[in-house]
């Protein structure tokens, strides 16, 4: 290339070397063409920024090939875009093209005065990025704000009716004189307002929902648990229905969050006894594969398939036919879509109107090492060797019968404190069953070794026992050991009293008597 | 010309005679080691170690809390570090916490949290090393399951009998199995039932459990020549179901009387050497200096305790004698705030109840817990089998031989293949 002038030559010869060096610091790239087409300039940050370098005195129409051809640029066709570029030479335009390295250029030229090109190659890259970011933000938001209208329209008009009830009842009731109307229109109210209540509480869930404030904890556990826990609440309703309620209990370790799934399957639960009337409602597990599908089966009015999608939506309910009304909020539903959701899980429904349905979410399956029990919380009030043993203690002094019911309640011991043999008697005679009995030596009445003859009398068994007394006279003692009572000097020791107790519940053989 | 700086006095409460004599000695022997090789370091802040041990025989209260008192009054013992002893019922806590001394030990008890959390200022010393008793209980319900649900085993149903030996350690245990047990899909068919032990009488409750048909019997006493006879008498006229012995099936002992009937029983423990390279470089250190007879896995107990007290006390820039509560206390913050990886794993103490805290059981991160290790004997000639949990197992479970093998195809159970329908890769 001998004939072509040297670039670097030219820009020495032609320009201060401060503004040469100046024009290499800008952040974009610039080309210069002369009117013949020929490259007069280009700065260092084209070369950087294109990965091709032009040559000086280069024809415009070799470097666009060249460029189209490197693969710097994503084109769709290379040689239609290098023939548009040679027809717009001269003419003023800006566009953005993707690099092969993911950045966006925008390239802009302008017509020199003396007919030749000078063009600017800018990184807008982090521009674009945050117009499209902002693009998808405001498409979100005005999606959110449109389902928000539509939600809180909804909200407005399932709120209103219920307080408007509310309104007209009050108003009634003022002026109502009989009583027993009286009564009828307040039970009314307190349904309303009960209504009112369920759904406000419906809606901050799911403002929390949205808010993006609940954030799950994926655990392992034992889904027997759960079902433990859901049974508690449902079984009344249920048998207040006349159906039946059964948790088929199943012995698997699931991962997700635990709290969030009790939430779908108490709506799950809660629609299945709100829809049936007649039959009942089993909750059970199926293995789908690595997936464990957990199944709220009813015999309860089923779903049409018309409304199958829709109700998950919010608001949505399916008439009554037979009664032309619709119950329930029209929340539960659209609540277990959003968790399952955010829990990634998935939700299904099948059914056959007249016949019920099947509400079904499937879960993973956790580990089973990993599972949380409701062990974090241990101590021998939950776990100790002496947890549900019942014991009679007879002690007449307040504090002491006090401290030492406190005592023994610390280590799970189920304590039937008496305060006189009277009190004791009546205990043993009304039915409770005791498996050890402690009795204070010096009782109002009698000596504690008095009193526990009549006690095992009353229980018609030789239940163990032993003495507390603060009365360390020999002669005490003697009488004590006659009777075969092990003894315990006041105060006694928690672990005298404990090896004491062990040993007369489980190791009878250990047990020393006082001597 | 230096002068030698008096030597620390550590106590050490040890059962060097009457029923637990053997683990005794490992105990004495941990305690010699760890004391040499911190001697041979330059001791504590140039200070050596002196043991002192006291006999604690059959480990009653009085026994133990004689020998705290000794420790503490006659020998002005700066901290009390042992293995076990069970059966002064955390008596020796009170004039242990009244001369505000650190004690650390491994007596397995539940009570150990209960004692502790009911005054943390008086028990600020008190530490047990091991998890409690009750976390035997739940892991060993995982461990059925985890053997069940990853097709190594098919039970023959969901029944589970329990025998329970009538130490408070032993009821602490059944009890904490059958309460976890429904949660895992396990129905309780028998017991918990406690049988007056020692004792080497168990024909008649193995005919009880017979005739409930389990799929698994656990017996929670842990007396090693107790459990042997229990073994014999079971082989006797095996039933088809899983074996679970209690810790005492570890011992050599068990083998030894058990022999051959020995082969296919579980038997699980809290606190174990592991196989790994920082188990294996301490076994070989203690046989080298006690002989190819001695129990390292015992050993490691004491050893580990001394060790990690030894820790604490540096970086609390000394030890307390009685009476030095404030430089004690220092102590045990250090202990608490220590995440120590012994040869048996990490001694991690529980905030609350200064007890080590178990893996997997409540930790799910082997870095921060105690592995709860189950073993079998596959051949009881030679040392256990460690078939969980991961990442400490070295083998993997095989049916035992008095079982049936379900499905008429002779497989070996160790690469059982998994029920239809059932995940297999939920670890």
């Amino acid at each position: 290339m001998a004939d072509e002038p040297d670039l670097a030559t030219d820009r020495r010869l032609a320009l201060d070397p401060t503004v040469l060096a100046g024009l290499d610091a800008l952040p974009s790239g610039i080309a210069i063409w002369r009117p013949d087409r020929r490259l007069a300039y280009a700065n260092e940050t084209l070369r950087r920024t294109l990965g091709i370098t032009p040559t000086a005195g280069e024809l415009f129409e070799d470097f666009m090939g060249r460029l189209a051809h490197s693969r710097e640029v994503v084109l769709a066709d290379p040689d239609l875009w290098v023939r548009e570029e040679i027809a717009d030479f001269g003419i003023e335009k800006s566009a953005d093209y993707i690099l092969a390295a993911g950045l966006v250029m925008n390239v802009t030229q302008r017509p020199t005065r003396d007919g030749g090109l000078s063009a600017t190659y800018s990184d807008v890259t982090a521009m674009k990025r945050n117009e499209q970011a902002l693009r998808e933000a405001k498409e979100a938001a005005e999606a959110t704000d449109e389902a928000k209208s539509r939600f809180l329209r909804a909200a407005n008009h399932d709120l209103r009716q219920p307080l408007a009830s509310l309104k007209i009842l009050i108003y009634s009731c003022i002026r109502e004189a009989d009583q027993d109307a009286r009564a009828e229109m307040l039970h009314a109210m307190s349904v309303a307002a009960l209504i009112m209540e369920d759904l406000l509480g419906a809606l901050l869930q799911i403002g929390q929902l949205d808010a993006g404030r609940i954030k799950p904890r994926i655990t392992s556990f034992q889904l027997s648990q759960l079902f433990e826990r859901l049974d508690i609440p449902f079984r009344h309703q249920a048998e207040e229905k006349g159906l039946r309620l059964r948790f088929v209990t199943p012995r698997d370790t699931i991962a997700t969050d635990r709290a969030l799934l009790e939430r779908i399957l108490s709506n799950f639960v809660a629609n299945a006894i709100r829809f049936t009337d007649v039959g009942g409602v089993l909750i059970g597990c199926r293995k789908e594969g690595k997936l464990l599908r957990i199944e709220v089966v009813d015999t309860g009015r089923g779903i049409k398939d018309a409304d199958r999608e829709r109700v998950f939506d919010e608001f949505y309910r399916v008439t009554d036919e037979r009664r032309g009304e619709k119950t329930g909020l029209g929340l539960g539903l659209n609540i277990v879509k959003r968790l399952a959701d955010l829990l990634e899980l998935r939700v299904r429904l099948r059914s056959r109107p007249g016949h019920g349905s099947i509400f079904s979410v499937t879960v993973p399956f956790g580990n089973i090492w990993h599972s949380e029990g409701g062990d974090a919380e241990i101590s021998e009030a939950v776990a100790g060797e002496f947890v549900g043993v019942p014991v009679l203690l007879v002690e007449d002094d307040d504090i002491l019968r006090r401290s030492m019911t406190q005592l023994l309640q610390r280590w799970g011991i189920e304590v039937h404190a008496a305060a006189t043999e009277d009190e004791a008697l009546r205990l043993a005679r009304g039915g409770t069953r005791v498996r050890l009995i402690v009795a204070d030596y010096n009782l109002t009445s009698r000596t504690g070794v008095e009193v526990v003859r009549e006690l095992r009398k009353a229980f018609g068994a030789e239940t163990p026992a032993f003495i507390v007394t603060a009365d360390a006279e020999p002669k005490v003692l003697e009488g004590i050991r006659e009777a075969g009572l092990p003894v315990l000097i006041k105060p006694a020791s928690p672990p005298r009293l404990r090896v004491l107790m062990h040993n007369l519940l489980f190791e009878p053989g250990q047990v020393r008597r006082p001597d | 010309m230096s002068v030698e700086l008096p030597p620390i006095p550590i106590g050490s409460m040890i059962p060097l005679t009457g029923p637990s004599a053997a683990d005794g000695a490992e105990f004495r022997n941990g305690m010699i080691l760890a004391v040499e090789e911190l001697n041979a370091q330059g001791g504590l802040l140039g200070r050596k170690f002196q043991p002192i041990f006291v006999d604690t025989c059959r480990q009653t209260a009085e026994e133990v809390v004689g020998a705290a008192r000794m420790l503490i009054e006659k020998h002005r013992v700066h901290a009390i570090i042992c293995g076990y002893n069970i059966g002064p019922q955390n008596s020796e806590y009170e004039p242990i916490a009244d001369a505000g001394i650190i004690y650390v030990h491994a007596n397995t008890l539940l009570q150990h949290h209960d004692t502790v959390m009911s005054d943390p200022e008086r028990y600020f010393g008190c530490f047990m090393a091991d998890p409690a008793d009750y976390w035997y209980g739940p892991g060993f319900i995982k461990f059925i399951s985890w053997l069940r649900d990853t097709g190594q085993w098919t039970p023959s149903s969901d029944r589970l009998a329990i025998i329970a030996g009538s130490k408070p350690y032993s009821i602490v245990i059944a009890q904490s199995m059958a309460a976890a047990a429904a949660d895992y899909g396990w129905r309780l068919c028998f017991g918990p039932k406690i049988v007056q032990t020692p004792t080497t009488q168990w024909r008649e409750i193995i005919e009880e459990v017979r005739a409930t048909n389990p799929a698994v019997v656990a017996n929670t006493h842990f007396y090693a020549g107790d459990l042997a006879y229990f073994q014999r008498q079971f082989m006797d006229n095996p039933i088809d179901c899983l074996v679970y012995l209690q810790y005492g099936a570890m011992h050599r002992t068990f083998a030894d009387i058990a022999q051959e009937a020995s082969v296919g029983i579980i038997v699980s423990s809290v606190i174990g050497l592991l196989r790994d390279e920082v188990g294996k470089s301490f076994e070989a250190r203690y046989n080298a200096r006690f002989g190819e007879g001695a129990s390292a896995t015992i050993g490691c107990q004491s050893y580990s305790n001394m060790h990690h007290y030894a820790v604490a006390a540096a970086m609390a820039g000394g030890s307390g004698a009685p009476g030095h509560f404030e430089q004690n206390r220092k102590v045990a913050r250090a202990l608490k705030g220590m995440i120590y990886r012994s040869v048996h794993g990490t001694i991690r103490y529980h905030p609350d109840w200064q007890a080590a805290v178990p893996y997997p059981v409540v930790t799910h991160d082997p870095s921060l817990g105690m592995p709860h290790i189950f073993y079998q004997i596959h051949d009881h000639r030679k040392p256990l089998s460690m078939i969980a949990p991961e990442p400490y197992n070295t083998e993997r479970f095989i049916l035992p031989p008095w079982m049936s093998r379900r499905g008429g195809v002779p497989r070996p159970a160790a690469v059982s293949s998994p029920r239809p329908g059932r995940p297999t890769d939920r670890m």
